[in-house]
Formats: C-alpha cells, structure tokens, sequence
C-alpha cells in the first residue's frame, strides 16, 4: 500500500513539474496517433460514404466484415505490420522497421475498420427524408455526400474519438513495430506511453508508470470530453 | 459552494475546455520537443540500431554510454531491447546494425551461420542464484549445480515451501539456467519442465520474474545487474554467486554486411570498438558503484582468460 | 405540362403504381387523393426524380423525364418538393432555406435576400437565426416550403404536406399554396388522404386507387359525380344503393332498388345495373303527414332508425326498403320532432341520384 502512495505522490510531481521525460513521451503519444487519426480519418469516411450510399452485390457481407474487424487483436496487426517491413520482408528496402513511421502505419490500419464502421452507421443513421430533401433540391453527387456528412457529423466526430483513443492506447503492435526506442532526438523515438509504462513496470519504477498512466488517462478522456462538449452545444 | 459552481459552469463552457485543451497540449510538445533534443547538427546523422537483452539494457548501462558515443561519433544511437531470443531474431533478420546478447552459444551459432562478425566482448558478471532467507533447500554457499540439485530433490520429495520460479523464455538467462541443470546431470525436458508444482515458469522479463519469486518466497536465477536493482523491494538474499558455470559474459558483434548490404557497417565497426576501447572499459567496470556500492560489470580487457575467451576478442579493435 | 402516361412502378413483387394516366395543367393546383397506400407517395417521387418507373412514362414540358439520366439534375432543379415529414437540416433556419441555392452556385448577397424574401412569404420573418431543429412541426414545414420555393420552380410537389400538422398549421399552409399558385403561377401536384382538402384547394382531382386514377376532374365533378362506387365510398358519399334499370324517359331512369323505385337523372339502359349514389346533404326528411306535395322528385316512406350526432348536425338513418342518411342540423331535428322510430318521408330530386354502373 505504502509502494503505491509513494507511487501516486511522486508520479504527481512529475507530471505537475512537466518532467522532461514524461512530456516528450506524451507528446510523441499524442503525434503519432493523431497522425494516424488523421490519416484513418481521410480514409474512412470516403470509404464509409462509398459503402454506405453504393449499391453493389456483397454490400451487406463486406459491412459485416468490417464489424468483425473491430475486434482485430492488436498486436495480430503489429506482427503482420512487422514481417511486412522487416529487412527480410517485401517492404524492407522502405527502412520502416523501428520508426514512428512504422507505428503510424500499424496504428492508422489498426483504427480504420472501427472509424469506417462507425463512418457506415453514421450516414445511415441520417434520416431518409432527408436524402430525398437533398436529392430533390437538385445536389450533385458531391454536393449530395458533402451534405450528409455534415447532417451526421456529431456521429462521424465521435467515431474519430473512439478511433484516436484505441489508436494511444493501443501498446502491442506499438512494441513490435516500434520498438521502445528511447533516442536521442525526438523524431527518432518511438517509446510511447503505452510501450513506456509497459517497459518502466518491467522494470520497477512503479512511480514513472503511474506517472504516464495519469497522463495517458487524461489525454484518453481528456479527448472524449471535448467531443462530448462539442456534441451537446 | 457558489464558487464552485460557478468554476463548474464557466469551466463546462465549450470555449473553456478547447483553451485548457489547446495549453496543455502546447505545453506537452514544447516540453518534449525541446526536452529531448540535442543540439541540432546541420549534418546529417547517422544512425545506429542496435539489439540487445532486456537484462543488458535494464541495467542503463547502455543509456550511460550512448550520450558519449554519439558525441564523438556524431551518430544517433537506437536501441531496441527484447528477450534474447527475440534480438538475435532482429540480427538475423537485418533488421539492426549491432547485436548484443549474453548467450555463447547461440552466439557461435548466429557467427557460424554468418549472420553475425567480428565479436567482442566487453564486460562481464556472474549469475547468482536467490532465494528466501529461510532457505528451505539449505544450499547457501553450495556450488550451483549441487544446489540445482538439492532444491529439485527436496521439491520432488514434496516440501511445499520449495519453490523454482523459470524465466520460462527464450532468454539468456533461461538458456544459462538450462546449463546448470545439464551440468547437474538432468534432462531439462524430461526431467525438470513440468516435473511437479515445485517448478514454475514466468514467461516474463526478469524483474516481473524476481518479484513473483519474492511473492512466493521462491528461488530464481538471476543476473546480478536486474537483482541489484530490484534489491530494494526485495526479501530474496543472494544464496549462491560462486561457480564458473555462473558466468556471464557480454558481447557486441556487427551484423555481416555481406549478408545486408545496407546495413551501417561503419558506425557500427565504431560502435563495437567503442565498447572494447580504454576509456568505456573503465566506465564498465565502475558503472553502478553509486547507485548499489558495488558495480554491475566486470570489465572484460584483463580478463580473457578467466572468462574463456581469446585475447583478440577483448583487445583487437575491429579493422 | 405534366403527362402522365400509364406509369407503373414494382418494388419487388409488390405492385404499387399499375398504369397511372393523366394530366397536370400549368398553373394549376393538382391534388391527388385515395386511401392511404395507394402510391401517392410513390408517384410524386417518380415526377421528382427521385425513383424510376418500371413501365410508362412521365414528360414534363413535353421532355421525358426518365429518358436521358444527364440531363435528370437540370429537371428536377426545376422542381421543388415538400415531404410529409418535415425535413430539416440541423442547422440554422436561413442555412436550411439557402440549401438549394448554394447548389446552384448563388452569390452570397443574393442568396441573402432572397432567403429573406422566401422567409418572409412564408411568414417566418426574423426565423433566420434559430435553429431549424427547435421549431414546431408547422414552422418546420414552412422551413421545408421557403426552401423549395426560394429556388423558383416551375413545379412544387406536395407529399401529404399538412398531414403531421395542427390545424393552425393546416390552415397557414393551404393558405401558402394558394397564394403560391395565385402570385407566382407555380404549378402545384399535392398528395392529401384529407378529400376536403382537395376539395378547398385544388381546381383538379385525381383520385388514385388500386395503383391507378380512378377518376381525374375538377373537384365538383368527382363530388357528385364519381366514376365509380369505390370513388364515390371515398369522396364521402354515404348512401349507396344497388338496383337494376327498370326504365327511363328524355334523361331520366327508374330504377328499380329493392323494390322501391328511385328516379334518377341519368342516361343508363334498362337492365343495366347500377349503383345510386346520393349525398347526404341532398336528402331531406318530413315528418310523415298525409296529404299529397307537389314535389317532381322522389318521395318515398320510411322509419328512423337512428339519430347519429354529428359535429354540429346529425346523421338520421331512414329505413325506406333500403337505408338512406341525411344531414340534419340539430335545430332541425328538434323542429321536426323526429326521433328513432318516427315515420318520415324522405324526399330528394332526380338530380341528385347519381347512377354509376355496376361493373
């Protein structure tokens, strides 16, 4: 019990002094899913309007499929992320093996079938009268999906918050592709606070953990609170 | 409670909360982003990646040299550290410049299967073998492949308070834990894995491994430098440190550049003879003196013979 | 301006729209009524575009609509449509007008002044800020009316438009589409299982049943002449009686109901059999006193059989070999002094039997 106050009490002093370590930590946390949202985002509702308005044989099987997804194992997509740009592997000549670059990938595939689905339930969601309203107001195409986007977008910005919190939460495929690289300059890093805590647990220093503990937890509903503020106004 | 209201509405106003979001996320970046960079070379680097052991990197030995290095050598040094296996895993693969591992055996196997050249070695410890000061097997002081012995015989027997906690891995460790039951005259598979509740596998890291084998009050093998760091939380007591088949000698080898071209074969030449070099060896063989009253390592460039290596592979600097 | 021609649509095996022909005048007010489910719906999405017919066709100022699929945009920005449901965007009133305009690529000052404009013709002046969502249901459907017609369409498609409605909603409504016909000239097709609302608004009918129109023609005629008995069942005419030809002079027949003959001002054959379609309000009912009335109409005997009240009249049943409802006010049945039992005498002229022959 005593470990663990003395745990809380040094972690707060960490995060209240912005320790170094502990800063470039979260902050590389906090680059490399947003980059990954970002991306998966700019992908996903494309995908999810495509899917969700077309009209094509298999539609309902390949929305099933994206649902199954959802429960992808992460560290499933890390391994295969990982024979992929491995030297030995076929993208190996790319040198991604053990960048940010590389777990901005893993992490942008491992977040696009929950954003994509949660895209698909979104628009789908959007009433029908009000599709035809667009339609028989004479919008093209674009103008047409630019409109039901926005008619949905409540929905579609919560699906970027579910996607931005598995993306810095996410720690196994993060450790393979990444490998907890703590370098010297921060581009070159890839120690996150996930793969960090994980490491500095194995390690002992219980009160750096629940330091970045703290920190991831602020940053995960710390986010889901701004879009939940958003949605209400 | 008026105040506090009042804080509770302005703070639930939509404006507040993205200000508050935005500063702190400011502050987050700047602070890591200036807090870790050094002092931007217009030149670009190069980089180092190495492979190394959990145990090895654990210690911070690495973490302490690694600064020293890249000034000198105006490279960037990345390390990855796993178990043993997984970072030989790496130097096959090509993955990593540098491999640096604690395991002979497998080391002559990665050299001989030419994935690996041009090993030193450059430090050195002994393994030590822990357990409750009870000592319910009674082997303090005992040779290690005696007190193998005597804690599986008591084990077998049914003594409930005698315990083995494995790394259970495929880790340096496990693989040095292997031995000594070998040399101990037992068949591993047969004999020991899975022989009875008196032998229990962690699976994990070697601090996750000490602190079940203190919640069970049990005996583990350990490196003296992961040992030495968790002593603090510890009740465990060095039971056994003496015994040749205890040592444990620690390597740094190129990946063969012949075997991936691309590979950064000069920093790495650097790297590895940077780690035998006078100075690094000096700094081995104090490291951790502060911080644990005695240090971790043994400097291996005195010491060839001892350990059971060639001269060449603790002086010779590599071509 | 609109044709109609034998349009039928399917959605799987189900036959909505089997051969729907008719004719939308320019300038006119067109409703189309029937029960619910009868396609109306249906139809004025296929005249909008926004579902394609499976057999006939539909032409507008002469062009077949479904025909070339470029050139689909351009017809239906020439229509505007109002839903049942009213349909707003979740944003603010003058954004949900300006929708349709921002399509078409207006300017922003333009578009400005004639959402204003289109506001202030809906009476929702100064709504401009609010967001759409919070209204009521009747300031919603203004909303969707301001939006269809801030683009100036040459036709406005109205699907049940006051059906979800309060009646001062109702009221405001109607008076918006007679406005709208009056001063803009704008074409008006509207959909409405109200038959009276049809009847106060529109100067055409059609009446559409069994996926096709019964009946096309202006309101008066589908009141009190209506093609066929199910038509008249829906327009509201209560008394309905089977009989056969019996007879019949210069433009009148007899015709024999149960046994009581009825004259009716119809050109039928004899031996045709017919139904007798007369309207409540053309029935009137005297307490039975002896003595003849000069009266070139038909007088027949009968009982009350019941007094139903009705708003502010009453629906009196009259047994006279077969049933017959008239309308009374309850002053009247006071004066009358006829209750449940009473024998009356029930008179209407020849004009007002309507014959429609029995299939």
């Amino acid at each position: 019990m005593y470990e663990i106050i003395e745990g809380f009490l040094e972690a707060f002093r960490l995060i209240i002094t912005f320790d170094s370590d502990v800063m470039a930590i979260a902050a590389r946390s906090i680059v490399i899913s947003l980059t990954a949202t970002i991306i998966a985002s700019l992908l996903a509702v494309p995908l999810g309007a495509a899917i969700n308005f077309g009209t094509f044989p298999g539609r309902k099987s390949l929305i099933n499929l994206i649902q199954t997804l959802y429960s992808l194992p992460t560290v499933v997509v890390g391994l295969l992320i990982f024979l992929l740009i491995s030297r030995v592997g076929p993208f190996g000549f790319l040198r991604l093996l053990f960048t940010p670059t590389a777990m901005v990938i893993a992490q942008t595939i491992l977040i696009l079938p929950i954003m994509t689905g949660l895209t698909i339930s979104a628009l789908s969601g959007v009433d029908p009268v009000i599709r035809d309203t667009l339609r028989s107001l004479g919008a093209t195409r674009l103008q047409f999906l630019v409109n039901i986007l926005k008619e949905a977008r409540f929905a579609i910005l919560a699906a970027v918050a579910v996607g931005f919190g598995r993306a810095i939460s996410e720690v196994g495929a993060a450790i393979l592709v990444g490998g907890n690289i703590a370098a010297s300059s921060f581009a070159s890093s890839t120690r996150v606070l996930t793969t960090a805590i994980s490491l500095e647990t194995s390690m002992g220093n219980i009160s750096q953990s629940i330091a970045l503990g703290i920190v991831l937890l602020i940053i995960a509903l710390g986010v889901n609170l701004v879009i939940t503020t958003v949605q209400h106004r | 409670m008026r105040v506090l209201r009042y804080v509770y509405l302005i703070a639930m106003q939509k404006r507040t909360i993205f200000a508050v979001a935005a500063v702190m996320v400011a502050l987050m970046l700047i602070c890591g982003c200036t807090g870790t960079t050094t002092d931007p070379a217009p030149v670009e680097k190069q980089q180092l990646r190495i492979a190394t052991t959990t145990s090895l990197y654990d210690t911070k030995l690495l973490d302490h040299l690694t600064p020293i290095f890249e000034e000198e050598y105006n490279a960037e040094v990345l390390i990855v550290s796993a178990g043993t296996g997984k970072a030989i895993e790496y130097g096959q693969r090509g993955d990593v410049d540098v491999l640096m591992v604690h395991d002979r055996a497998r080391e002559d196997a990665f050299l001989a299967d030419g994935y690996g050249v041009n090993r030193r070695v450059f430090a050195y410890n002994y393994f030590v073998l822990v357990g409750p000061e009870s000592d319910p097997a009674g082997i303090a002081g005992m040779q290690p492949e005696a007190a193998f012995t005597a804690i599986r015989e008591t084990g077998m027997a049914g003594n409930a308070s005698v315990i083995f906690v494995s790394r259970g891995d495929a880790s340096g460790t496990h693989s040095k834990e292997q031995a000594i039951w070998k040399a101990a005259g037992f068949n591993y598979s047969t004999e020991v894995k899975g022989s009875g509740d008196w032998y229990q596998e962690a699976g994990t890291g070697m601090g996750a491994t000490l602190e079940m084998a203190n919640e069970k009050e049990a005996y583990t093998l350990s490196d003296i430098g992961t040992y030495l760091a968790y002593k603090g939380d510890l009740d465990l007591v060095t039971l056994v440190d003496e015994g040749d088949i205890l040592l444990n000698v620690y390597c740094a080898m190129q990946i063969n550049p012949a075997k991936y071209p691309d590979i950064n074969s000069t920093v790495a030449k650097d790297w590895v003879n940077f780690m035998i070099s006078d100075d690094v060896q000096k700094e081995v063989a104090s490291f951790g003196v502060d911080q644990y009253g005695q240090p971790l390592f043994y400097a291996a460039q005195d010491d060839w013979e001892k350990i059971g290596v060639t001269e060449a592979e603790v002086k010779d600097p590599i071509a | 301006m609109i044709e109609l021609d034998n349009v039928s649509k399917n959605f799987g095996d189900t036959t909505v729209l089997a051969g729907v022909t008719g004719e939308v005048n320019r300038g006119e007010i067109f409703a189309v009524i029937g029960p619910s489910g009868a396609g109306k719906s249906t139809l004025l999405r296929l005249i909008d575009l926004l579902d394609t017919p499976t057999g006939g066709s539909i032409h507008v100022n002469g062009l077949d609509i479904h025909a070339e699929r470029e050139k689909s945009l351009t017809i239906r920005r020439m229509m505007g449509m109002v839903f049942q449901k009213p349909a707003v965007f979740n944003t603010t009133v003058t954004e949900n007008v300006a929708v349709g305009l921002r399509f078409r690529g207006a300017g922003r000052s333009e578009t400005r002044k004639m959402v204003e404009d289109a506001l202030g013709m809906v009476g929702l002046a100064g709504y401009g800020d609010r967001k759409a969502r919070t209204l009521s249901g009747g300031e919603m459907q203004r909303v969707a009316l301001a939006r269809a017609m801030v683009i100036e369409p040459e036709v406005l498609l109205m699907d049940e438009p006051t059906a979800n409605l309060d009646p001062v909603s109702v009221e405001m409504i109607e008076d918006l589409v007679i406005r709208i016909n009056r001063d803009l000239g704008t074409t008006i097709v509207f959909s409405t299982h109200d038959m009276y609302q049809g009847q106060r608004l529109a100067h055409r009918i059609g009446v559409l049943m069994d996926g096709a129109f019964a009946q096309v023609g202006t309101p008066r005629e589908v009141f009190t002449h209506p093609a066929s008995r199910k038509v008249a069942r829906f327009v509201g005419i209560e008394n309905i009686v089977e009989g056969i030809v019996v007879g019949g002079e210069n433009g009148s027949t007899v015709v024999d109901a149960g046994g009581v003959r009825v004259r009716a001002a119809a050109l039928n054959g004899p031996g045709e059999r017919v139904a007798l379609c007369i309207r409540s309000e053309d029935i009137r009912i005297a307490p039975a006193i002896r003595g003849r009335r000069v009266f070139d109409g038909n007088i027949l005997p009968g009982t009350v059989t019941s007094i139903v009240p009705r708003g502010p009249f009453s629906r009196v049943t009259v047994d006279c070999g077969f049933a017959l409802s008239s309308i009374l006010s309850w002053k009247v049945v006071d004066d009358l002094g006829i209750q449940e039992g009473s024998p009356v005498v029930v008179s209407f002229t020849a004009e007002s039997v309507h014959t429609v022959r029995q299939g």
